[in-house]
């Protein structure tokens, strides 16, 4: 190889090498945030039901402070670049958004879109060819929160919230019914997906042994339980 | 927006993710098929018996530049797939197709040059008719499609060594495969797969050695000129010997 070109060639993989370096750093940045968040969202499973908003509100800032990070990850990323770097930050950036989507479910009841996830996580839209989150990190992000519910039913029963697995069971059937709509493959989505079944099942059961010992009025139980 | 109405949207992304990658997974196996024939065309046409090396250097490489013009007309199908930010989403579905484009093009670049084609090089030539660029070349998919150029020039310079002129081919083609080996040593550490392919250069590389010593070996038993050591060479090819004792042979 002529020597320039072999110089050429060098200078590109090194420069590449950096800017992954770099990316790995901002990223190891999140990776700290996330496991902050996770960290004070665990203790939901030993909070009563009363205290749950006081620690949401310990979260939020947590949540927040990810939009610095966010932000010098699209400055680094070059454009057009999102899918080359995406290894590097799906796992962190998977994490963040369960947090945000737990958060939101605990203080909201309802599912946060993805528009308001990444808003929450400071990730604009203008930014989607560099540093984006995507249909897939989000879903897996959803799925998490399911798992992480169907243990809170048991939890939360534990600690004497009995109307817990009701609104988690209308919640997470209705995330299942949007998953049943999507035509995976066999990837780790689909895997995941299928794990769901049981998640659903665990927090049937509890609305079961919920109800049967009449510890919610009849009439409270989600529609298709038997009382 | 209701969850299911994003379940929709979510559907219609992951479809349309699908549907496109395996139209470039299809567009993937095409190239390589096509290319790898390229590669046996040149290497049939260069173990043609010839009097005139050059004339057939050129015609294999003008052969193989129509047939590479074909296969960019491929490529060209799944360009408009490819934009933007998309091109790194299917990076990894399309990179044995244009790895495997890389190495027909390199081999048919050193028949007609005698040297290796450049990374600018390739990207001049991975455009349509129109100049515009086909896709994205990344140095990885460039320095993998090349360093698989050595595997077929030590089967050339084998093929070649029992032909006229065939030991100082494989000489030549020996020193190219050795400083290939030697400047892509300095990239391994960049480029994860170019370990292994290394390797499989370095037995490339001692498999020319290895005939070339045979055939000095051999050469020193009978004290011929050169000319007459390729002529007793080549009627062993021909014949099918190998125990390398031609008949009637002197000394």
């Amino acid at each position: 190889m002529d020597p320039r070109d072999l110089d050429f060639i060098n200078t590109i993989l090194e420069d590449e090498a950096r800017l992954k370096e770099s990316i790995r750093e901002h990223v190891a940045e999140l990776e700290k945030k996330t496991r902050v968040m996770a960290g004070i969202l665990d203790r939901i499973h030993s909070t009563p039901r009363a205290e749950i908003p006081a620690l949401l509100d310990t979260v939020r800032p947590v949540i927040h402070s990810c939009q610095a990070i966010t932000a010098a990850l699209a400055e680094t990323i070059p454009r057009d670049e999102v899918w080359r770097w995406k290894d590097l930050w799906t796992n962190t950036l998977r994490t963040a958004a369960f947090s945000v989507v737990l958060v939101y479910f605990l203080a909201d009841g309802t599912l946060a879109p993805l528009s308001l996830v990444a808003e929450e996580l400071g990730i604009k839209e203008e930014w989607k060819d560099r540093f984006a989150l995507t249909p897939e990190d989000y879903l897996h992000g959803v799925i998490t929160v399911i798992n992480e519910l169907s243990r809170l039913v048991v939890n939360a029963v534990t600690l004497g919230d009995f109307e817990a697995p009701l609104r988690v069971s209308v919640f997470a059937k209705e995330v299942f019914a949007g998953f049943t709509m999507l035509n995976l493959k066999n990837d780790l989505l689909r895997r995941r997906f299928d794990s769901l079944k049981y998640d659903i099942k665990k927090i049937e059961e509890v609305i079961y042994d919920v109800s049967l010992r009449k510890l919610v009025p009849p009439s409270a139980v989600a529609p298709g339980v038997a009382p | 927006m209701t969850v299911a109405s994003a379940f929709e949207a979510f559907r219609e992304h992951l479809d349309e993710h699908h549907d496109r990658r395996e139209r470039i997974i299809k567009t993937n196996r095409d190239v390589t098929v096509a290319s790898k024939k390229v590669i046996f065309l040149l290497q049939r046409i260069l173990n043609e018996r010839t009097t005139d090396d050059r004339a057939l250097s050129h015609r294999a490489a003008a052969e193989a530049k129509a047939k590479l013009a074909e296969i960019r007309v491929l490529l060209r199908n799944v360009t408009h797939e490819l934009q933007g930010e998309r091109f790194w989403r299917y990076a990894s579905n399309i990179s044995g197709g244009l790895q495997e484009y890389i190495e027909a093009l390199s081999l048919a670049h050193y028949i007609e040059h005698g040297r290796l084609v450049s990374y600018q090089e390739v990207k001049e030539d991975l455009r349509d008719e129109a100049g515009q660029p086909l896709c994205p070349l990344s140095v990885s998919d460039y320095i993998l499609g090349v360093s698989d150029l050595t595997g077929e020039l030590m089967r050339l310079a084998i093929s070649s060594i029992s032909k006229p002129g065939g030991r100082t081919k494989a000489s030549q083609i020996s020193s190219f495969v050795r400083g290939c080996k030697s400047d892509f040593e300095t990239l391994t550490p960049h480029i994860h797969e170019l370990r292994k392919k290394q390797v499989v250069t370095s037995q490339s590389l001692r498999k020319i050695e290895s005939a070339a010593y045979t055939i000095a070996i051999r050469s020193s038993e009978f004290e011929l000129s050169p000319e007459m050591l390729d002529h007793i060479m080549s009627q062993m090819a021909a014949s099918g010997d190998d125990r390398g004792q031609p008949e009637g042979a002197e000394g």
